[in-house]
């Protein structure tokens, strides 16, 4: 079984009376351990297909595995657990807490775990000498450059062990060499066993991933 | 629970890091909760000092005044008590172990040596100090054959022992009332103050017989009288008997209203109450008013800052709490800081209430009670304007939160 199974996905948003549809028959495979780029320019629907990969939304019709699972038909709570065990996001912004320290934001996806103290500290401590942030530990977010905050994000995103690293733009806030240095984690991410997912519009990013999906008009073109 | 406890450290975490929203939030709530306290604690002095009266009033005795109530509130007693009232009472209520008759006279002028003084004077038995729980403290009670002799003798007041006789012992002193020589056989224990500023402790008590013959001229009436009885639980159906055989005695027509005026613990709790009533009430509604603000504003800094922390919402939901987590976050900051400004708001509370204490006499009485009412109004304010902003925060979808 692949890791991630689209089968005819169609997300249509309501604006009004009009109906505006974005993904227009998804079908698309992603095997566990690969590294996949999914591009396309803004507008294509690559941003609502990352989110309803990732579960944060869910596709209006057609059928998406993740894991082994039926996504389309679970509850808000249930979308919730699977983003906390499966997925591990890492967003253009950053999107780190301004006023928690880099150790407290790599742990955020541990609190929303049900099972007693498993040295998540620890762990999280860990990931981010994996990163290269070990003596940023007791930071805040402000304090660091834009590079270094991606990899706190990263260690956050791997925080829970997920299947799946899905990111989205990870180097459309950075300068290039910056850039290289991030690609690099999350290709050593991927050859360290990780499936990763790139979403970007940049052919350079795309490049790091072993296949690449070009989306247009909310299809997948071949 | 484990997940709830990790949430809540995210909620102290927030309150600790947005302090601007803290400090306001906690100075509101906790204006709201001291003028509560103070109120709650107020009502509390209030009964507390009325009982305490009552206490000391006996909570096992009437007093029978003369006159109705219409008569009363002009301040103009009747006298309509008659000694022979006095005896039949004795005779009819077997459980009144203590009837003493009352006649009493203001302003009368007594002097000691050049030292003149407008004093009250009260005519009794023997009886008086046992009947009002007001011991002698120097020299001795006057007696039964004092009174029988109609003797000048007199029992004095702390007040006007200090004003008349200074730091001389007052014992075996002659005083003149208007212009009978009285001899001073004790001095009464400090009374203090009756909550409407009476002082107690200005006054000269004889025996009734030589006031009523010597000062009043008076064979039959007297001002009132004081019973008290075996058994306090009966003491209100003691009322309404008095009440009755009173009237009956006095002849008084069924829509005739009575000529006197029985005074039981009951209505001193009521007059009390009543006195310190009103200043509690509009301190209430200014406290209650207070409160509300307070959730006006709690609620509306709560609103901006949800908005202000949608992305925050969104980072969170995406690695994944549920909506329950984030509502049980927000929520837990609303309740924590309120809780806090109650916590504030009672210490507040102690410092207002000293002020008031000192400035107005005002009788507040702290207890759990304003404690726990002050926290649960506080826990109220919390959860009922956290509320809506939480459930908006949890109900944020998650791509649109995340989009910021």
């Amino acid at each position: 079984m692949p890791l991630c199974l689209l089968d005819d996905i169609r997300k249509t948003y309501k604006m009004g009376d009009v109906a505006i549809e974005v993904l227009r028959g998804i079908h698309l495979q992603v095997e566990q351990g690969e590294f996949v780029a999914i591009m396309g320019t803004s507008g294509s629907g690559k941003t609502t297909l990352m989110n309803i990969i990732g579960c944060l939304d869910v596709a209006t019709s057609g059928r998406y595995m993740l894991a082994d699972r039926e996504i389309s038909r679970l509850s808000d709570d249930e979308l919730s657990v699977i983003r906390n065990e499966h997925i591990g996001f890492v967003f253009q912004n950053f999107y780190l807490l301004p006023y928690a320290t880099v150790l407290e934001n790599v742990l955020l996806p541990s609190l929303y775990i049900d099972k007693r103290r498993d040295n998540f500290e620890q762990k999280a401590a860990g990931l981010l000498q994996t990163v290269g942030l070990k003596e940023r530990i007791k930071f805040k977010p402000p304090q660091l450059s834009g590079g270094e905050q991606q990899r706190v994000a990263i260690a956050r995103a791997l925080m829970n062990d997920p299947d799946l690293l899905l990111t989205d733009e990870p180097t459309g806030q950075l300068d290039s060499k910056t850039a290289v240095e991030i690609m690099d984690l999350l290709a050593q991410m991927n050859r360290d066993g990780k499936t990763v997912i790139v979403i970007t519009h940049d052919p350079n990013i795309a490049a790091y991933a072993g296949r690449t999906v070009r989306i247009q008009d909310g299809v997948i073109m071949q | 629970m484990h997940r709830l406890l990790k949430i809540t450290f995210q909620s102290i975490h927030a309150i600790w890091a947005f302090k601007l929203r803290t400090v306001f939030c906690l100075i509101s709530v906790a204006l709201g909760i001291a003028s509560i306290t103070v109120i709650v604690a107020a009502t509390e002095g209030a009964y507390q000092k009325a009982f305490e009266i009552v206490g000391r009033f006996g909570p096992d005795a009437l007093l029978v005044f003369g006159g109705g109530e219409e008569a009363r509130a002009t301040g103009q007693r009747q006298k309509t008590i008659t000694l022979d009232d006095i005896d039949a009472v004795k005779q009819s209520f077997y459980s009144a172990y203590l009837v003493v008759p009352m006649t009493s006279m203001r302003d009368i002028q007594v002097s000691y040596k050049d030292k003149k003084y407008q004093t009250l004077i009260v005519g009794s038995t023997s009886d008086y100090s046992q009947v009002w729980t007001w011991p002698v403290m120097q020299g001795s009670d006057f007696t039964g054959e004092d009174v029988k002799g109609l003797r000048n003798v007199g029992l004095i007041g702390q007040f006007l022992a200090a004003e008349l006789f200074g730091d001389e012992d007052p014992v075996g002193k002659t005083i003149l009332v208007r212009r009978i020589p009285v001899q001073i056989v004790g001095v009464l224990s400090e009374r203090g103050t009756t909550p409407t500023g009476n002082r107690l402790d200005d006054r000269v008590i004889m025996p009734i017989t030589t006031i009523m013959r010597k000062l009043q001229n008076e064979t039959k009436y007297v001002s009132a009288m004081r019973i008290r009885f075996l058994d306090q639980q009966n003491l209100y159906t003691y009322v309404d008997e008095m009440r009755s055989f009173l009237r009956k005695r006095h002849r008084l027509h069924q829509e005739e209203p009575d000529d006197f005026t029985i005074i039981s613990p009951r209505e001193i709790v009521k007059f009390l109450v009543a006195l310190t009533g009103s200043l509690v009430a509009f301190l209430g509604v200014t406290g209650l008013i207070a409160l509300i603000v307070a959730g006006f504003v709690l609620a509306n800094l709560f609103l901006l800052s949800v908005r202000e922390r949608t992305k925050e919402i969104g980072i969170r939901r995406a690695t994944g709490a549920k909506k329950r987590d984030i509502l049980i976050q927000f929520l837990g900051e609303s309740v924590l800081i309120t809780t806090l400004g109650g916590l504030c708001g009672f210490l507040l509370a102690l410092v207002a209430a000293r002020l008031l204490m000192s400035i107005a006499q005002f009788p507040i009485h702290f207890s759990w009670k304003a404690f726990v009412i002050g926290l649960l109004l506080s826990w109220a304010v919390g959860i009922g304007f956290g509320l809506q902003p939480a459930n908006r925060a949890a109900n944020l979808k998650p791509i649109e939160a995340i989009k910021g």
